[in-house]
């Protein structure tokens, strides 16, 4: 089965499903589920399209890091779906469309091709996020959203001026054989990470996160920040591989680093600072996807494809657990929703779960991912970023332990949210898979090593 | 004082990118570059896929790719999947729009001004002539300067002219909606019978023809005229829900 019917097909249903209202919810359900079994049947290889080869034509790239980033991408999406189709139903054919657009980020191995498909997901994301009933943050992520997307271009459009190509792999190439110096690409690199860094919600770009994360419902909740999220990470983890780590500047070195620590520090002081859940964390995932940007930055592919994968399971239960007791009491105060897991502790394990697995706690998933990092970054001698990953973690551990002890204790007065059944299914089995992963790491740390995207300047292999 | 600041900000950005493109040896200025070496010589000569041949207009037969305008040969053959992307971008573009200004019961929006008998009667004979103008540059976007999506505004805004030239004018929405459905469908389909029987997925299955004839490049003046009409029918879409209000 070829690795492009995960586009298309759901561009093609996304296309009829306009005529068929009533239908739309159950064709988007069915689309979402069937992408995800299909990833079983599919082979990895490079896929030409229209018969003309890389770079003169379009190609996608199917390789095992593609592909584990679309096993994440489309399990998350199919699990959002379930949790919401009933309630979002006019959403359907836009859900349909940014399932297209996020497969094809992952998928795309043409730079141009993954413009259009940040465009195509980007649109699909503000609609979604209209749902929160908030104009005026959508159309602040809009505008983010936009510039972005046009400074990536811009980069691009630069760089296509300079090396005559838009295939990564012929533009890595052509790059790495022409001898450009690392300061005559560090311009157009640098808007294409400023770029991606608006969707990556990395400081100073992330402007929108909090209108939009903060007053999120059940659907964007998880879709923004654990979906998109993710699918985001693996394509910076693409680019910078593939491409910016060919050829990069010291001086474009130092910004990206200040950049990334920036998101780091600020985004946890801001997370400890917070007293409504939602905001506690969606700052804390922009911390994360700082964290994430480093770890490949540094050449860990591996871990940090592991990390997007514990950041993005762990958020979904955070985010769909504080989103449902939001919607149902209208308000996402600490205060409000203390003793919360008195009543529905099976929830409130899992939130634990995925908190302890967030700032690192032994036993699961998110601490064997961490302990891998900064073990590898001490081996090579390299002892500020280590330590200011400590650091953030011990205030990540104080205001998720903090967050924990309100919404487990509480005595009379308890707010009154009722989870459903699904719901409290799909938690448990997520949260379940970050405690067996934590514990039984063997499989991991055998792949994380052996896990790297295609080398395209040596040729390419699968 | 703010605004004037980001004045200064902005100009010294510009003067930093100028300079710095300027400096840039591997940045060629304008007409220096060496397109030998660059993808876009093989677009020309029709050689991705080897031809030795010279391509000449009226006589080449069944190149690679069939399209006479060589910017089409580019958007609608060599890199189709990126036009199927645009196509996606402005769909879902006509979807918002229709999500968050269409109602169910909806009227005109009221204009403060009532066009008179001859305006409407004027803008009809027009209608015509800028609808036919608009099918005319879609079906000769393979020869021609022009193609699917510029040929679908024409289209759309033949319908402006008659939103605008009579303010009692409702268009049958329900018929754009079908429209859209069916040429975005058809387009995929089209990219998916090319991965079915072809083994690529938006292969050109129908041969290519000569260079320069109306019925020739194969699949793309096909695609161009679903493009086309899915351009238009999106854009007339949106148009109506922006002169449109809610309640009856």
């Amino acid at each position: 089965m070829s690795a492009i019917l995960l586009i298309v097909v759901p561009l093609l249903t996304a296309f009829i499903s306009i005529l068929f209202k009533k239908a739309a919810p159950y064709m988007l359900l069915i689309v979402s589920f069937a992408s995800v079994v299909a990833l079983g049947y599919m082979p990895l290889e490079v896929i030409t399209i229209g018969g003309f080869n890389a770079p003169y034509g379009i190609n996608l790239i199917l390789d095992s890091y593609s592909l584990i980033g679309l096993y994440i991408v489309n399990s998350l999406f199919f699990l959002v779906v379930a949790l919401n189709c009933v309630k979002y139903k006019k959403m359907s054919t836009i859900l349909l469309v940014s399932l297209a657009g996020l497969n094809g980020l992952l998928l795309t191995g043409d730079l141009f091709n993954l413009f259009v498909f940040i465009e195509v997901s980007g649109i699909a994301a503000y609609l979604i996020t209209t749902t929160n009933k908030k104009p005026l943050a959508t159309f602040n992520y809009l505008v983010a959203g936009t510039v972005g997307s046009s400074l990536y271009l811009l980069g691009l459009i630069i760089l296509y001026a300079m090396f005559g190509t838009l295939n990564m792999a012929d533009m890595a190439n052509e790059i790495a054989i022409s001898g450009a110096s690392a300061s005559a690409t560090a311009f157009p690199f640098l808007l294409m990470f400023i770029g991606l860094g608006v969707e990556a919600k990395l400081l100073p770009l992330n402007s929108w996160t909090k209108g939009i994360l903060g007053s999120s419902n059940k659907l964007t909740g998880p879709i923004i920040a654990a979906v998109y999220a993710a699918a985001i990470g693996f394509v910076f983890g693409r680019l910078i591989t593939d491409l910016f780590l060919i050829n990069i500047s010291e001086v474009l070195e130092i910004v990206i680093i200040i950049i990334v620590i920036a998101s780091i520090v600020a985004g946890e002081a801001m997370a400890f600072s917070s007293k409504k859940v939602r905001d506690i964390l969606l700052f804390s995932s922009i911390a994360q996807a700082g964290l994430v940007v480093l770890v490949f930055f540094y050449g860990f592919v591996g871990w940090g494809v592991f990390l997007i994968i514990a950041n993005a399971a762990g958020k979904f239960i955070l985010f769909v657990v504080a989103n449902h007791a939001s919607d149902e009491l209208g308000t996402d105060e600490v205060s409000s929703l203390q003793g919360l897991f008195v009543n529905n502790k099976v929830v409130g394990v899992a939130f634990t779960v995925a908190s302890l697995s967030a700032m690192g706690m032994p036993l699961f998933l998110g601490f064997v991912v961490k302990m891998n990092i900064l073990g590898d970054l001490f081996s090579e001698g390299n002892l500020l970023i280590p330590g200011i990953i400590l650091v953030t973690s011990l205030v990540e551990g104080i205001y998720f332990v903090r967050l924990l002890i309100k919404l487990w204790y509480k005595e009379d007065n308890l707010p009154e949210v009722k989870y459903d059944f699904t719901l409290k299914y799909v938690v448990v089995v997520l949260a379940l898979l970050l405690m067996v992963f934590g514990v039984y790491t063997a499989p991991i740390e055998n792949e994380a090593d052996n896990l790297n995207t295609i080398s395209f300047v040596e040729g390419g292999d699968l | 004082m703010k605004n004037f600041l980001a004045l200064l900000l902005t100009l010294f950005l510009g003067y930093m990118i100028m300079s710095w493109l300027a400096t840039n040896e591997f940045f060629p200025a304008m007409g220096d570059v060496d397109v030998t070496t660059r993808v876009s010589q093989k677009y020309i000569e029709r050689d991705v896929n080897g031809n030795s041949e010279e391509v000449v207009f009226g006589e080449a037969t069944n190149l690679e790719s069939g399209p006479a305008n060589t910017v089409t040969a580019i958007v609608a053959d060599y890199r189709s999947f990126d036009t199927l992307g645009e196509v996606t971008v402005l769909f879902v573009s006509s979807l918002g729009v229709a999500l968050l200004l269409g109602g169910t019961k909806q009227r005109r929006l009221e204009l403060n001004f009532h066009p008179n008998f001859m305006l409407r009667v004027g803008s009809r004979a027009l209608f015509g002539i800028i609808l036919m103008t608009g099918i005319y540059i879609s079906i000769h976007g393979h020869l021609t300067p022009g193609g699917g999506f510029p040929g679908g505004t024409m289209i759309a805004s033949s319908m402006l002219l008659l939103y605008l030239a009579d303010d009692e004018f409702r268009a049958k929405v329900k018929g754009f909606k079908i429209l859209e459905s069916t040429t975005g469908s058809a387009y995929v389909i089209i990219g998916l019978l090319g991965l079915l029987l072809g083994g690529y997925f938006l292969e050109n299955l129908l041969v290519n023809g000569v260079l320069g004839d109306l019925f020739s490049a194969g699949m793309i003046p096909i695609i161009y005229i679903l493009i086309g009409l899915k351009v238009g029918s999106e854009i007339s879409g949106v148009i109506d829900n922006f002169l449109t209000e809610e309640g009856v």
